[in-house]
């Protein structure tokens, strides 16, 4: 329940503050977001596991993050363009997609 | 089926060195991340309690209104780009649609002025010097001319014809020489006034290619090409004895490309574009060479359409 509320205030705090993100952060936003969402959905399902940890699910949260960030920054940095960040996101939809899969079998048993 | 992920993955990655499945079938198979296993069995082996409910610490609730405020900003990010792309995008359409309206009035306008100053000119002028102003002009190609004549029709062979026959004699398609030679051995028999599929040719006309296009004055012209001329009723007699006519009847015959000569009553040709110009001028320092004048343009009195000699 805090969960839910802790993410409503930070879209509503988002939303409200509204930061004009710099130019050079930009292509990162995508996929840290994608980053974030799979830390995310571990963590619920962890918590439907009961094995959920808050030391675990907070650096995975980071460490996600920035591992995404330096990723688009190596291959904007190599020269391949948006092929690497097309492994990550393929990477953490799969990881998203069995982790949403795991959840739905908790709470429907199907 | 949880507890016994958590404990395949915490003691394999513990125990004596095991052999997993490579990196794609684990991900497929068990995506949750290890780690929370090996937390679930510290808390075991320490005799922790797992945090009862939903209740989560501080410090992730702090992490996951961070992970609200990304993903607002994201969206606010995503929503912002938008409007900006399909507005830039539509802005251009916009402009190429009011410059393509403004070419047509102004194109409109032209001739409507064109017509008054004929108009004009046909007033201020006596009646021979009025004449003589439109002969010029229809010999020079500015004017619009009628008149009986002859068409040439030179079209590309099908493809791959020529090399069947094995001989030398190369492709079966129209070449910017072959109408150069047509349209100078026009001139040469007669004609007034020469057009190459409506585009009149003028004193300082150019017949090129760029590529695989045919250039008349710089605009591209493709098969069939029909050149039409206008002059005296000898002209066709002239013409087909010249060398063009025999040459290209014999390259017809060879490679497969067609080409005709017919006459034709009542062509009419249109007006050529506005030439430009150029004045030779006088070097002004004794110094300059003599070479870098313009040369003058429309003076000789036999027109060469070619452009081959510049």
């Amino acid at each position: 329940m805090i969960a839910v509320l802790a993410l409503l205030a930070g879209v509503v705090l988002g939303l409200w503050l509204d930061p004009t993100v710099p130019a050079a952060l930009q292509p990162y936003l995508p996929i840290a977001v994608v980053a974030a969402l799979d830390a995310v959905f571990g963590g619920v399902r962890a918590k439907l596991d009961r094995i959920f940890d808050d030391k675990q699910f907070v650096v995975s949260f980071i460490s996600n993050v920035l591992v995404a960030a330096l990723i688009v920054y190596l291959g904007d940095q190599l020269g391949v363009g948006g092929q690497l960040s097309t492994g990550v996101v393929v990477v953490l939809g799969v990881r998203i997609f069995g982790n949403v899969a795991a959840i739905r079998r908790h709470m429907f048993r199907a | 089926m949880s507890e016994r992920t958590g404990d395949d993955s915490g003691e394999g990655r513990r125990g004596p060195r095991t052999f997993t499945p490579d990196f794609l079938t684990e991900l497929f198979r068990n995506p949750l991340d290890p780690g929370y296993g090996d937390a679930a069995l510290r808390r075991a082996r320490t005799g922790q309690p797992a945090r009862p409910g939903w209740s989560v610490s501080p410090v992730s609730v702090v992490v996951i209104v961070l992970l609200g405020f990304l993903c607002a900003v994201a969206y606010r990010q995503t929503t912002a780009e938008e409007p900006g792309r399909a507005q830039a995008r539509s802005g251009l359409v916009a402009q190429i649609k009011q410059r393509q309206a403004d070419t047509d009035a102004m194109s409109d306008r032209a001739e409507v002025l064109r017509e008054e100053v004929n108009r004009q000119r046909q007033a201020a002028l006596g009646g021979s010097q009025a004449t003589r102003l439109r002969n010029l002009e229809a010999s020079t190609g500015l004017g619009r001319v009628r008149g009986d004549g002859v068409v040439v029709r030179l079209a590309d062979g099908p493809a791959g014809q020529g090399s069947l026959s094995g001989a030398n004699v190369g492709p079966a398609e129209v070449l910017y020489s072959d109408l150069q030679g047509v349209a100078n051995d026009l001139w040469g028999a007669g004609a007034e006034a020469i057009s190459i599929n409506g585009q009149r040719l003028t004193s300082t006309s150019t017949i090129r290619n760029a590529a695989k296009a045919i250039l008349v004055d710089f605009r591209p012209v493709t098969g069939p090409y029909e050149v039409s001329a206008i002059g005296p009723g000898s002209m066709r007699k002239r013409y087909e004895a010249s060398r063009s006519a025999l040459t290209m009847r014999k390259v017809a015959q060879d490679t497969g490309l067609s080409f005709e000569v017919r006459d034709a009553d009542d062509l009419t040709l249109p007006a050529a574009p506005e030439p430009q110009l150029r004045y030779a001028e006088p070097a002004v320092s004794p110094s300059a060479s003599p070479s870098g004048g313009d040369e003058s343009s429309g003076s000789g009195t036999s027109p060469s359409p070619s452009g081959g000699g510049r």
